[in-house]
């Protein structure tokens, strides 16, 4: 009751003391909101391509000047068989070939579109975290038979069949080959990562076909890319090790082999949001410590002004734990206040910055927590050094203060 | 009631120590009026704060009641004041921002004495000093004369033994010092022991006994 009505008297110190733990709790917010709303954008983002996706390839560059010379990707049709058996650590596999060069382009009643045309395996779709949204996957009789149909990606369907029109068993010219498309591709997102540099390919303008279509037509019996899932995230090195001793084996030593996972990207992705969010904590934090200081400079512009007031109330008989408690529920208040507003306006901002931004950033109700606390306790540190003053005062020389 | 025996108090002013009481010793009774006069400097007031202790002697002997008050800890002290002191001041030192009532009820709040009982008597009190209509008039909206009964009605409502004036009509017309003093007697009447600094003869004459301070010491006339 005493520390509403002397915070009344003082509107104008209250307010600006107020502002400055409303804007550092706010800009708590701001980060927690952001720095959590990236985190689970980057991880959705990353679970397109699977979290225990292995990428295994043949080292190009090799060290050894002989077995540079050598010939072809040093994985063949073969090794798929072999590897169902031995790989404990591996879930499925599938063949990926591609064209190494430029996108290429396909046709449909007189409108093109430069795709990434792949050749893959049965399990792809699953592997990759794919999902048509119309159509079907590939069959065991597709791959086998190389049937000449395709999985399209949203993009390509857009720019060959427009976007209001169903391009189920529509037909794609790829050269002499008539491709008809089985289903459509859903569509995927990758803005963060490709705005940070991690990816320049765009997956919705893939078309996928039979690898062994794709080997017919290009005359080749290689295949560039096993992608592999492990059975679970931990498993992906021993996946990994699994796969390229496979492979080592049976090529006789003739190749080395590179496989690259998520691991490598998660940790990167990691470090960027620590980053991120340090940055960001750092300069919370500042605004918090000079809220704080507002506090202890407004508790102790109070504690002179009222020096008198303090020595009539000890004079009248108040403990020193009184005048303390006076004082540092002023502190409360303000800091409790400061709080709430904070809170509602990084909630506000937080919205605000997913609506400009397009991205769906929801509260982080932990952050708003812990903000709470920080400014209960950062406006009870601050004011604690002015109260302890004022209640150490003697009460006559408080009495004697003009 | 009070006892002092052989005070000394002096204070540190720039360089040099000031001796303010030098070897004081001094008796007041249970249910006296007693005016303490002196020349400005002259150690008056700090012999008033160390009575109500609102200030501590250097050294000597300090009897409360019959008890050493100089051991005492700030919050003993404190437990004094609060229960058995009442203290008037010059400038009446009313807290600007609340009414009066809630003013009177100050030294109830520090007592933890609760919110129904602290209203009755913080009623009762300003009907002593007559300003039960003006309970909920904040200091600003008063007189100096209703401010200081205010002050008076807060001294008396925790049923103190012993009311601390500190120039009460320094600040006031002789019309309300008058009446201020008349409240002193009726006080005194009913049993309050009164001891009260003052540099006015005209007031000193409501008093029973005067002490005369000079110099730090006190002269017995």
């Amino acid at each position: 009751m005493q520390a509403l009505s002397s915070l009344r008297e003082n509107k104008l110190r209250t307010v600006l003391s107020v502002i400055g733990i409303t804007v550092g709790i706010a800009a708590v917010m701001v980060v927690g909101t952001v720095s959590e709303g990236v985190n689970k954008y980057i991880y959705a983002e990353l679970d397109t391509y699977g979290l225990e996706t292995i990428w295994i390839y043949r080292k190009w560059d090799d060290e050894n000047p002989f077995r540079t010379a050598r010939k072809g990707s040093g994985i063949d049709n073969d090794d798929l068989n072999s590897m169902r058996s031995c790989c404990p650590s591996v879930r499925r596999v599938t063949p990926v070939v591609y064209a190494d060069d430029d996108s290429i382009q396909m046709r449909s009643k007189g409108k093109f579109s430069n795709v990434n045309l792949e050749g893959v395996g049965i399990h792809y779709l699953e592997i990759n975290h794919d999902r048509v949204t119309t159509g079907r996957d590939f069959r065991k009789n597709d791959i086998q038979r190389r049937k000449p149909v395709a999985i399209i990606g949203t993009r390509v369907s857009d720019e060959l069949f427009g976007k209001h029109t169903n391009p189920l068993r529509r037909v794609i010219r790829w050269g002499d080959i008539r491709l008809t498309v089985i289903g459509v591709l859903e569509f995927e997102s990758r803005d963060i990562l490709t705005q940070l540099g991690a990816d320049d390919y765009d997956v919705n303008k893939r078309v996928l076909i039979p690898y062994t279509l794709y080997q017919q037509q290009f005359g080749v019996k290689d295949i560039h890319t096993l992608q592999a899932e492990a059975i679970s995230v931990d498993k992906i090195e021993d996946a990994a090790r699994e796969l390229t001793d496979l492979l080592s084996r049976r090529h006789n030593n003739h190749y080395e082999y590179v496989d690259e996972s998520m691991k490598g990207w998660i940790e990167t992705a990691e470090d960027i949001l620590g980053n991120i969010s340090l940055v960001g904590l750092i300069a919370a934090s500042i605004s918090l410590f000079v809220g704080g200081l507002g506090i202890m400079n407004i508790m102790g512009t109070s504690v002179v002004e009222r020096t008198r007031e303090i020595g009539i109330r000890k004079a009248l008989g108040a403990y020193r734990r009184d005048i303390l408690a006076q004082f540092l529920m002023e502190a409360t208040v303000v800091s409790v206040v400061g709080g709430v507003l904070g809170m509602v306006l990084g909630i506000l901002a937080g919205y605000s910055i997913g609506y400009l931004s397009g991205y769906e950033l929801g509260i982080s109700w932990s952050t708003a927590f812990i903000a709470m606390i920080i400014s209960i306790m950062v406006g009870i540190a601050s004011g604690y050094i002015p109260a302890h003053r004022a209640s150490k005062l003697k009460p006559v020389d408080a009495l004697r203060y003009e | 009631m009070i006892q002092l025996c052989n005070v000394f108090k002096s204070y540190q002013r720039g360089n040099s120590r000031v001796n303010v009481l030098h070897d004081v010793s001094l008796g007041i009774e249970s249910g006296e009026f007693v005016a303490i006069m002196g020349p400005s400097g002259s150690g008056k007031s700090t012999l008033l704060n160390i009575l109500g202790c609102l200030d501590t002697a250097d050294s000597g002997d300090y009897l409360f009641n019959g008890e050493s008050v100089m051991m005492a800890n700030e919050d003993e002290l404190a437990t004094i004041r609060n229960r058995s002191l009442g203290f008037v001041f010059q400038s009446f030192n009313l807290i600007p921002r609340i009414d009066a009532k809630r003013n009177v009820e100050l030294p109830m709040v520090y007592a933890g004495v609760n919110q129904e009982v602290r209203n009755n008597r913080a009623l009762a009190a300003l009907k002593i000093v007559g300003l039960e209509d003006r309970a909920h008039h904040i200091p600003a909206h008063l007189s100096g004369g209703q401010q200081q009964r205010v002050a008076i009605a807060r001294a008396i409502v925790n049923d103190p033994d012993i009311i601390i004036a500190d120039e009460p009509t320094g600040a006031l017309d002789s019309k309300s010092s008058h009446e201020i003093m008349k409240i002193f007697q009726q006080l005194q009447a009913a049993g309050k022991t009164i001891v009260m600094v003052t540099h006015e003869n005209e007031i000193a004459k409501y008093a029973q006994r005067i002490i005369n301070v000079d110099d730090g010491k006190i002269r017995t006339s």
